[in-house]
């Protein structure tokens, strides 16, 4: 619903603002009118930026990170070590992964995880394409680092047992991590003791 | 009429989660005392909230919820069973998934269940138990009964004649088992076998520990699966969304 009273623009601005996750009616209103008074450098920046990230941004397409260049700089770089693995539900997580420092191999995103209830099944989620990239052969080691929830449990399980013909070792981040938690809120040192202690499926 | 208390307490299993906002989820539990209720847990996405695990989908808990303006809120949550050899056995999670849906779209908010909420509970812990889909077949036809869908298999359904011991047609719509001479008035369904009969049959009376203690062989099993999945269909309007995962898991166990 457009705001009454607000001009045309300002009312779309405030409808825009408000289909963000978090944002209340209240805090679009607050965001439009800041907009509207911030120098016009600043608004065509953010302008600029909000088509960048949908025209620019694309995902890698062996890893499905997200990235601005394909393969991604990750996948791309030699150092890395490529009979590694580490599946992840989403590309936040690779982030928080990097951050420890501790892993030095390649990532695979799911981009979410099995919800069998809501309809969420293994082809709504980027997982023909992990089989994919073990059958290939390169792969030596596949870590499940997804949430330790019910649905990152089940999607760890339904992988495993996916991969289990191909004879790659698939393993998952140890126990110790609290149940029901997104990787995205877990401190470093939890986490990389998590990759350290990892275990066979 | 007294003042409806500020507070309430619940025991029950959580069905679903849904994610609201940087850190806060919805639950839906299916409790014995409320029936299913949905009610907000703030900050359990965060690393350190006490009520992260105890508010986990699939998990039974005890928790204390305050009435807010809009949506209920928890204000603790501890469990009582986590079901955790159940969650590291794949099959065993897809059944109770499958199980907890059927709960979630054949019951209405805070329409108290008891019974159905015992059944659940002992479901689970049969599967926790190892036990396998035979749990959900005895499951899904005593929901079926608890509310009121259960078919009419002593006879035929139209007519009340006595049924011959042979392949019967099920007709959802009738509403049970329909003799030869009804069936070109029964309006669609299937044929089962006698096994399937005896089976339809046996689960009334039998206990879900009873039901899985009989060996049934594997095609009986898929007969009975699609006989008891056309008559869920049939009152829901639509196959649960776990149905295709039970059966994505159950045939990659078989090699794809
Ligand atoms: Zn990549
Ligand atoms: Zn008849």
């Amino acid at each position: 619903m457009p705001e009454a009273g607000a001009p045309e623009p300002i009312a779309r601005l405030i409808q825009e603002f408000s289909k963000l996750p978090g944002i209340g009616p209240k805090s679009a209103q607050r965001l439009a009118y800041h907009v509207l008074r911030a120098p016009e450098d600043d608004a065509r920046a953010l302008g600029q930026a909000l088509a960048d990230v949908k025209e620019r941004v694309v995902l890698c397409e062996s890893c499905f990170n997200i990235t601005v260049s394909d393969p991604c700089a990750l996948c791309d770089d030699e150092q890395r070590d490529r009979t590694l693995v580490c599946v992840v539900e989403q590309p936040l997580d690779v982030l928080v992964v990097e951050r420890t420092g501790g892993f030095r191999g390649l990532y695979h995103v799911l981009h979410g995880s099995l919800n069998p209830i809501d309809g969420v099944g293994p082809e709504q989620l980027r997982i023909q394409e992990l089989l994919r990239r073990v059958e290939a052969g390169a792969v030596a080691e596949v870590i499940m680092a997804t949430n330790p929830s019910l649905e990152g449990e089940a999607t760890s399980m339904y992988v495993q047992r996916l991969l289990q013909p191909l004879g790659v070792r698939v393993t998952r981040l140890a126990r110790g991590l609290p149940s029901g938690a997104d990787i995205e809120y877990m401190d470093d040192l939890t986490l990389s003791r998590a990759l350290e202690g990892r275990q066979e499926l | 009429m007294a003042a409806r208390p500020r507070v309430y307490r619940a025991e029950g299993v959580v069905l679903r989660r849904r994610n609201l906002g940087e850190a806060d989820s919805i639950l839906t539990v299916f409790s014995g005392s409320e029936g299913k209720f949905e009610a907000i847990a703030k900050g359990v996405r965060k690393a350190r909230s006490r009520m992260r695990g105890h508010l986990e989908p699939l998990t039974r808990s005890r928790v204390l919820v305050a009435h807010g303006r809009s949506l209920d809120v928890f204000t603790q949550a501890e469990t009582v069973d986590a079901y955790r050899r159940l969650r590291e056995d794949l099959d065993a999670s897809a059944e109770a998934l499958y199980c907890l849906e059927l709960v979630d779209r054949f019951t209405e908010e805070r329409e108290p269940l008891p019974e159905l909420y015992a059944l659940l509970v002992n479901a689970l812990e049969l599967l926790e138990g190892g036990k396998g889909a035979s749990v959900t077949r005895h499951f899904e036809l005593r929901l079926l009964a608890l509310l009121g869908y259960e078919p009419h298999i002593d006879g035929c359904v139209a007519c009340g004649d006595r049924l011959p011991e042979e392949e019967t047609l099920l007709s959802p719509s009738a509403g049970g088992l329909v003799c030869r001479e009804c069936r070109p008035e029964a309006g669609g369904g299937r044929i089962v076998s006698v096994p399937v009969i005896k089976l339809l049959r046996f689960a009334r009376r039998a206990t879900a520990a009873e039901f899985a203690a009989v060996g049934i062989p594997p095609e009986v099993q898929r007969e009975l699966r699609t006989a008891i999945a056309e008559l869920v269909r049939y009152h829901l309007d639509r196959d649960p969304n776990a149905r295709r995962f039970v059966e994505g898991v159950s045939a990659l166990d078989k090699g794809e």
